[in-house]
């Protein structure tokens, strides 16, 4: 578990949490250092369940999933009743990042700097095959899936997905956070300082997420075995 | 669907490829042009600038004008008492591929006539400019420059020439021609990298960063690298 | 003092610019001096895709760029293909793709009012209107299987033929939606603040709005005469009875009206299409495009070879070109294709009366208020999705 930023710090297992516990001597004891004790998983409690039931979506809207979660917000579906009562168009106010729709490269360092802008403790879905994973559109000017550009927690699939769809991500999303733990918490949300705020990918992150499917042309049943070596392009040597 | 002995996918990298059936640029059928008032109307007016006539699909007229007077013919439609083209509809281009001149169309619309007429201008491959009719209609500002933008047609006089579709610092060309491949020229990676590296001084025009006498917009980079954030301690 | 004039970036991410537009103000105070609308953020190259896709296999891509009224795209691009082919659909297809393309008209309007009437910060018409539109929803569902994303048109017919209560289900909903209709024109159209926001805002006059391309109700709110349906008509339009509404001063409240009048002008038309939607078959039988049936194709060769390769290689259409227009939505919705014989476009152009519509929005918006370019925005009714394709 965890999610690395590329170039920067890894986050720390659960086993290297542990070992700094033991090597610092704090075993037990309430409030632990790293390893979870009684008070804190009491803490922890509270503090999920107040996250997960006020969570304020950040609407990333571009196209028809939009609608859908527009539909989803309405009456007939109704978001409120889940504690998202207030779509926060302001990203510093925000605790989800809904993605609902394609988004095609002139929009990635929008959605990035969007997510940057976001405080931490944040959470990301990515709405629709589009946004998973760039959909029908496997085109020149199309991000095949944002997780290129920010790290996603719930994929919610479908052409647009259903209303109830979206909820089900987002109920996800809220079983995610009842699982967190305040102590892991800085390890698992880690993103290194020099990346945020610039929107910039690193580059080995860059490569490893764009293959195998990269610009393959054998998109057919025998594109399922990974190219271990990428065979360098002339085209990328283009001013 | 198949290419020639490689395989199905080859269109991706390459561009798409015509069916192959025809080698000449289609040419519809030969219409009667009395039936369309302007059709005659131009041939007897602009004699030299009219190249040739058709009628596609039954029942819709098309001029091919020479591209150098597209302007002067397209005034006259405009303003002519019994042309009244007032409404331009579209403007667009078609690559037909193969090394094959690009057309540009003109649809135009007359609402005090009721008629529709559509116009050809052909360009050859390496000579892509014709004069912009932004002067004669306003609709035509962004259908230009979406041609621009995708086809890389440049129109001559145009107020604001520039990509409208693709973000400014796009360098793979220009993507509806046929020589473009569906996924672009670039890698993923490449794309990604590019897309994320925008500079967004490049979304405004120089007139708009001069407004208010504010040289530039973007806060100036720190001082200090953001590594070194907290560790100087003055 | 004197002020400076100072630029702002609205979007593209923003609540109220209804998609992914950026519109960069030149702004004095709050007094709009220049506004440049900056579009492209979400290009999705429909046109270069439509390329390497066969006749039919384009349909499902119409239903993603005006995903406000998926059916009208579907039709009008099967509408071009038909007639570059020379192909006559059946009576009961033409009244079907008629009802479908005025229930869109509804169900699009009915979107624009709902965003609209939040931009002014009046929520509840929001909530009724979408009301009204989940039942234009269910009946999305119904008849093709997904809510927005419909497909539901072939070259040559339709997907499939109206299922057992469908025609009853829209006519409940013809009956019964002039209710909620009144009841939200009750709340805005005498509404002293939705007056003020909309009366003499963003005017624009008829030879101008003519020049700039404008098409569709905000034309007509310039008055301007022009409506693909009477001055250009398909599908016989020209017997059924309806009026088109025309505005007089071209700002933004003739737009709402002449909106909230179509809508009701497209009540009128659904009743009378319902009436008169005679039986037979959806689909044309027509060898270049529709399947022999199976008894046919496992009884003789000849069948079973044309279904194969209808399948395989998928239709044909001559070589030429066709550029068929409706009366959209939001304008003069067109298609260009372009064919070489083949059973792929060489070229698809779709000509998005949004497009041209928001080209216009710093002409409208000089000179007034920050608040009034977003109404004169959202008056236009524009989708991104159709405008960037």
């Amino acid at each position: 578990m965890g999610m690395s930023d590329g170039e920067g710090t890894d986050p720390l297992s659960l086993a290297e949490i542990e070992a700094l516990g033991q090597a610092e001597g704090r075993q037990g004891g309430l409030l632990g250092f790293g390893h979870p004790t009684f008070l804190t998983t009491k803490v922890d409690f509270v503090v999920n369940w107040a996250r997960r039931n006020s969570l304020w979506p950040m609407p990333f809207g571009t196209a028809c999933c939009a609608i859908e979660m527009m539909a989803s917000a309405a009456s007939n579906f109704d978001l409120a009743r889940f504690g998202m009562e207030r779509m926060s168009f302001s990203p510093r106010q925000a605790d989800v990042l809904i993605c609902a729709g394609r988004v095609p490269y002139k929009l990635a360092p929008v959605l990035r700097r969007i997510w940057d802008q976001m405080m931490q403790p944040k959470w990301c879905i990515s709405m629709g095959a589009c946004a998973s994973s760039g959909g029908v559109f496997d085109t020149y000017s199309m991000v095949q899936g944002i997780d290129t550009i920010v790290p996603v927690d719930v994929y919610v699939p479908g052409c647009p997905p259903r209303p109830e769809g979206l909820i089900y991500g987002l109920m996800m999303i809220q079983e995610k956070i009842r699982h967190e733990s305040l102590t892991e918490h800085y390890s698992l949300r880690a993103e290194n300082p020099s990346l945020v705020g610039r929107p910039r990918a690193g580059d080995e992150e860059v490569e490893a997420l764009a293959g195998p499917f990269g610009n393959s042309t054998q998109q057919d049943q025998l594109s399922s075995a990974a190219q271990t070596t990428r065979p360098e392009r002339s085209e990328d040597l283009l001013p | 669907m198949a290419g020639e002995n490689g395989s199905a996918f080859d269109a991706v990298e390459q561009g798409p490829e015509a069916s192959g059936r025809n080698t000449e640029t289609p040419h519809g059928g030969v219409g009667n042009p009395a039936e369309h008032p302007s059709v005659t109307a131009l041939q007897g007016r602009f004699d030299s600038a009219v190249l040739r006539h058709e009628v596609q699909a039954g029942d819709q007229h098309v001029v091919f004008l020479d591209p150098g007077s597209n302007r002067a013919v397209l005034a006259w439609l405009r303003d002519d008492p019994e042309q009244r083209y007032d409404l331009l509809v579209d403007v667009t281009a078609v690559d037909y591929g193969g090394g094959r001149p690009l057309q540009i169309v003109y649809q135009l619309w007359s609402v005090p006539h009721k008629r529709a007429l559509r116009i050809k201008c052909e360009l050859p491959l390496d000579g892509l400019s014709i004069d912009s009719v932004v002067q004669l209609w306003n609709a035509a500002n962004w259908l230009e420059r979406e041609v621009y933008d995708l086809f890389g047609v440049e129109f001559r006089d145009h107020p604001d020439l520039r990509r409208i579709l693709m973000p400014q610092n796009y360098a793979e060309g220009h993507p509806l021609r046929k020589d473009f491949p569906l996924r672009g020229r670039f890698s993923r990676a490449e794309q990604t990298r590019r897309a994320l590296s925008q500079d967004y001084h490049d979304d405004y025009t120089p007139e708009e960063l001069e407004v208010g006498g504010a040289p530039g917009l973007a806060p100036p980079e720190l001082p200090i690298s953001t590594d070194e954030v907290g560790t100087r301690l003055d | 003092m004197l002020s400076e004039p100072m630029l702002i970036n609205i979007g593209p991410q923003h609540p109220a610019t209804h998609g992914v537009l950026r519109l960069i103000c030149e702004l004095d105070g709050e007094t709009v001096l220049k506004v440049t609308p900056d579009i492209g953020f979400l290009h999705s190259s429909f046109e270069k895709l439509g390329e390497y896709r066969t006749w039919n296999q384009i349909v499902p891509l119409t239903d993603r760029m005006d995903y406000l009224a998926p059916l009208m795209y579907n039709c009008v691009y099967v509408m071009a293909v038909e007639k570059l082919m020379g192909l006559e659909v059946t009576e009961r297809c033409k009244v079907a793709r008629v009802l479908c393309m005025e229930m869109e008209r509804i169900f699009s309007h009915l979107l624009w009012l709902g965003t609209t009437a939040i931009d002014v910060g009046a929520f509840t018409p929001f909530l009724y209107a979408f009301q009204e539109r989940e039942r234009i929803y269910t009946l999305h569902e119904n008849y093709t299987g997904a809510r927005i994303t419909t497909s539901a048109t072939r070259v040559g017919g339709m997907m499939a033929d109206f299922p057992d209560g469908w025609t009853d289900s829209l006519r409940d909903f013809v009956k019964t939606f002039p209710k909620t209709l009144n009841e939200i024109d009750s709340l805005l159209t005498t509404n002293g603040i939705h007056l003020g926001r909309t009366l003499d805002i963003g005017v624009i006059s008829g030879e101008d709005a003519i020049n700039y391309g404008f098409t569709g109700p905000n034309l007509r709110a310039s008055g301007v005469d022009y409506d693909l349906r009477k001055d250009n008509p398909y599908y016989d339009y020209e017997t059924y009875d309806f009026d088109v509404p025309i505005g007089e001063n071209g700002d933004c409240y003739d737009r709402y009206l002449v909106r909230m009048e179509e809508m009701r002008q497209s009540l009128r038309i659904l009743e009378q299409a319902l009436d008169r939607l005679p039986g037979g078959p959806i689909n044309v039988a027509d060898p270049r495009v529709s399947l022999p049936s199976k008894t046919d194709c496992m009884n003789d060769m000849e069948s079973m070879i044309h279904h194969f390769k209808l399948i395989t290689e998928g239709i044909s259409v001559p070589a030429g070109d066709c550029y068929f227009a409706v009366e959209g939505t939001k304008g003069e919705l067109g298609m260009y294709v372009v064919s070489d014989g083949g059973e792929k476009p060489v070229r698809w152009r779709i000509r998005p009366p949004s497009f041209v519509n928001l080209s216009v929005i710093a002409k409208l918006a000089e000179g007034h208020l920050v608040s009034d370019l977003i109404m004169i925005n959202a008056s236009l009714d524009i989708v991104l999705g159709e405008i960037d394709r």
